[in-house]
């Protein structure tokens, strides 16, 4: 491990936890697609999770706002652990936001309802404030000009935007990103990852599920490589893509680059 | 950062659309092959026969056309009390003015085009002609005329507008307008055409061939008719500023409304006001404003377990009452047993909502609005003539006809809803009750239902409570229709895919967030084709309440009017007229479904 490394390992280890995974175990009936994953994501931390499709990457991230149920392990998000009530549930997922593969909005809503929707429902905000909310992150990802109209009328770039800021109108403390970039047209790929980029430079913490290597390596804080429900590496973006330590990660990095 | 920007030069256009002459669409369309030509003059033969077969039923010598008119009360409203009818009237008129309101604020606009407009005016036209010629010798000669110029008419003044408006400077018509020039030809018709003033008046037939109909029903619907104009004009005005709120006001009219309706067309004609004024809105007031103060100062966080007292005692009271009235200790009227039972229930859910200022208000506001809709629905309906309906019914006819089908959709679609998530929910005993619902009801005949409803449940109901005919046959029917909706929903249900679900869940939103506003508006555009064609068919099957002894159109066309001395065995007149009655609304309401998918469509922009 270089000097760096050690730097950013000991400045990661002094912040707080800010999602927690303890041996997650979870099966599809007789398949386990998780067995005892150890993850912790600190805070401000992007972390970037990679493997071959199959590997439980998917699985993990949904796991964590509970789209998916685990059955053994721990799972603590923000301090709240993740159990069957209803009332933590809820609580986790208005402070989770999520993005999705396949974008996921609601299509008889407009890109402005879409987005506030959550705050004036959730939230309980005023409408005017939540729209005014939902200009501003629009004007972030770039594309106000689309806010009166339906999800159906954009691109998959814009879409994808268009979630991005939906997740963000909850002011979540943390967000997940499954495969955001795969169902885009490469051209549209690069205006997705900006405002991720934009967005881990503002220090949100974020758990990224992506095959974009180049994301990876300019904005990840730490890689985990999964493979059959393992985690088999964890790591710098230096130590992944110059000496890796692992035989497996060596192959799947060598045939994804 | 926009890539959609796919502009497009002049010169890469499509072409102008190649615009025919109508002899070579006729070539292209009807005569393009030897089988083709052979197609069109066979169905044409058929299609010209069927229509010179009708024409023979409508103007065969034995079909006296006075026994419609004669009976066109009878028809449409069936025994309602002479005196009364202005009841039946504002009714229709609420009805009618509140359409032409909502076609305003939604800004309903179908697109007709000048020469399109033409062009329907020369096919009419045209078609006037063929039926003129088709004609058989027993029509009357007036009407003969009467389509020789309304057809030539026509035809000349479509082809002047053809003439005059080119297809470049061809533009659309707005919905404005199309409505003022179908409102004055409805009223040149009711006004000018003499179709006879034909009726009965205490007892006595009388007719008058010749003059235009009776001023008691042209000046009605001229109100009508010139209201509907003014309040689509009023509704388009409304809709840029405060549409939204409008909107909402008339959707909650739509629901909440037919309960004035019923009140009104359906009331004792014997009313006693007095007891209104003196007994009933005093007490409703009472319950509401006595009852909303009570929950609000129980709700005061830290007064649970005074809340909690006041609700047992209450519960204790409220149950008294009941055992008081069995054997008559004292008198106090039903209603009052009801809502201090509903009091003391909504007392015992206080601790559940304690909260904040604003959460306790909406809930003591609530409890209001309850007690307002409770005691005018037992006010306005617990009266003799609408449990019991004295022999001869007064309702019946057109009015029935609609005034079931409304209502028993309206209350069995949100059965419907409700069912369809129970048969779709992950809880085992919601989804087994709904399911076995679903499927006994549509293992049944309707007509079974209903026979069941009007005959069997007044045998299970307690001593002394009496249900009438047409309370049974609601309730039968809304059953049946229920478990249908339900079926059509979940169709609906299912096209709504799972990511939806999980960005609902991954927001924050609570299960009845996600269904009420993500995933039922979803399933419900997709059900929509299905709810129209179910809502056709509940409309036209209301004619088996005859068999239970309901009056609607088709029992009093079918054994009424043939059965009344002056037009013994007349039934063809009447057939014919409610079948033009049933076609006209189910395929007014086919259409508008199109429309509105249409809508909803372009809304989306899939």
């Amino acid at each position: 491990m270089s000097i760096a490394d050690q730097a950013l390992t000991d400045d990661l280890a002094s912040r707080r936890d800010m999602i927690v995974c303890r041996g997650v175990k979870k099966w599809f009936d007789d398949f386990q697609a998780l067995r005892g994953v150890d993850v912790t994501v600190k805070d401000r931390e992007v972390m970037v999770v990679l493997g071959p499709s199959g590997s439980g990457k998917s699985t993990l991230i949904r796991c964590i706002n509970r789209l998916e149920v685990h059955q053994e392990g721990d799972i603590i998000v923000d301090g709240v652990e993740l159990t069957n009530d209803t009332r933590n549930i809820e609580k986790i997922r208005s402070e989770v936001g999520m993005v999705f593969q396949q974008f996921n909005l609601f299509p008889h809503l407009t890109v402005l309802d879409n987005i506030t929707l959550a705050p004036i429902w959730v939230r309980k905000k005023p409408k005017a404030e939540a729209e005014a909310m939902a200009m501003q992150l629009l004007e972030r990802v770039g594309i106000p000009e689309q806010a009166s109209k339906f999800p159906g009328q954009l691109s998959g770039g814009q879409q994808q935007r268009v979630a991005i800021a939906r997740s963000l109108a909850m002011e979540p403390k943390i967000m997940l990103f499954d495969e955001p970039t795969s169902a885009l047209d490469p051209e549209m790929i690069a205006e997705v990852l900006d405002v991720m980029k934009d967005l881990a430079r503002g220090g949100m913490t974020m758990m990224v599920v992506t095959h974009e290597m180049g994301f990876a390596r300019e904005v990840a804080d730490r890689l985990v490589f999964m493979e059959s429900g393992d985690v088999v590496e964890v790591g710098t973006p230096e130590h992944f893509f110059t000496n890796p330590r692992e035989e497996r990660t060596k192959l799947f990095l060598s045939q994804i680059l | 950062m926009s890539e959609t920007a796919v502009t497009s030069t002049p010169e890469s256009r499509p072409p102008e659309e190649q615009r025919h002459s109508a002899g070579r669409w006729v070539k292209e369309n009807l005569f393009s092959s030897i089988s083709n030509s052979i197609q069109t003059v066979v169905f044409s033969a058929i299609i010209l026969g069927l229509m010179r077969w009708i024409l023979g039923q409508v103007f065969a010598e034995e079909a006296d056309w006075t026994s419609v008119a004669t009976n066109l009360r009878l028809l449409m409203s069936y025994n309602y009390p002479t005196d009364q009818f202005v009841r039946i009237w504002v009714s229709a008129a609420i009805v009618f003015l509140m359409i032409g309101l909502s076609l305003g604020a939604w800004r309903i606009d179908p697109g007709v085009s000048v020469r399109g407009a033409a062009r329907t005016l020369i096919s009419t036209g045209v078609l006037s002609l063929i039926i003129w010629l088709l004609l058989p010798e027993a029509a009357p000669g007036g009407i003969s005329t009467a389509l020789v110029i309304v057809g030539v008419g026509l035809i000349i003044v479509g082809a002047m507008v053809m003439q005059a408006v080119p297809h470049s400077r061809d533009r659309r018509l707005g919905f404005s307008a199309v409505l003022a020039i179908a409102v004055g030809v409805a009223l040149a018709v009711i006004w000018l055409v003499p179709f006879g003033d034909y009726g009965v008046a205490d007892g006595e037939r009388y007719g008058t061939p010749g003059v235009s109909v009776a001023s008691s029903t042209k000046v009605p619907w001229t109100i009508v008719l010139l209201g509907v104009l003014a309040f689509q004009a009023v509704g388009r005005a409304l809709a840029p500023s405060v549409g939204a709120a409008v909107r909402r006001a008339i959707v909650a009219f739509w629901v909440v409304g037919p309960a004035f309706i019923i009140f009104l067309v359906l009331r004792d004609p014997a009313f006693d006001w007095a007891h209104v004024w003196s007994t009933d809105i005093p007490m409703a007031a009472a319950f509401a404003l006595g009852g909303a103060g009570l929950l609000y100062v129980l709700g005061k966080p830290g007064r649970e377990d005074l809340a909690r007292a006041v609700g047992a005692m209450l519960v204790v009271f409220a149950l008294f009452n009941w055992v008081a009235a069995f054997f008559g200790w004292y008198p106090m009227l039903q209603k009052a047993r009801i809502s201090f039972l509903l009091i003391a229930l909504a007392v015992l859910l206080v601790p559940t909502f304690a909260g904040e200022r604003a959460a306790r208000i909406r809930f003591a506001a609530g409890w209001a609005g309850l007690m307002v809709v409770m005691h005018w629905l037992i006010t306005g309906m617990n009266t003799e003539s609408t449990l019991v309906i004295a022999a001869p019914p007064f309702l019946g006819g057109f009015v029935l006809t609609v005034g079931i089908a409304y209502y028993v959709m309206l209350v069995s679609f949100p059965l419907g809803v409700l069912l369809s998530l129970a048969r779709t929910s992950k809880m085992p005993i919601f989804r087994v009750m709904s399911t076995t619902y679903i499927e006994v009801i549509r293992g049944v005949p309707l007509i079974t239902v209903l026979f069941f409803f009007s005959i069997m449940l007044p045998l299970f109901l307690p001593k002394g409570m009496g249900i009438s005919d047409l309370a049974a046959v609601f309730a039968g029917y809304t059953v049946f229709s229920a478990a249908y909706m339900a079926e059509n929903i979940r169709g609906g249900l299912q096209s709504v895919r799972r990511g939806q679900y999980e960005a609902a869940d991954a927001l924050g939103l609570t299960t009845v967030q996600r269904t009420t506003l993500i995933v039922l508006p979803q399933a419900l555009r997709v059900s929509i084709p299905n709810l129209v064609g179910q809502a056709i068919a509940t409309f036209k099957e209301t004619s088996l309440i005859a068999i239970v002894g309901g009056f609607d159109l088709l029992r009093i066309a079918n054994s009424t009017i043939p059965n009344q001395p002056d037009f013994l065995g007349q039934k063809r007149p009447g057939l014919l007229f409610i079948s033009v009655v049933y076609f006209v609304i189910a395929y007014t309401m086919s259409k508008s479904s199109q429309r509105l998918e249409a809508r909803l469509q372009a809304g989306q922009a899939k």
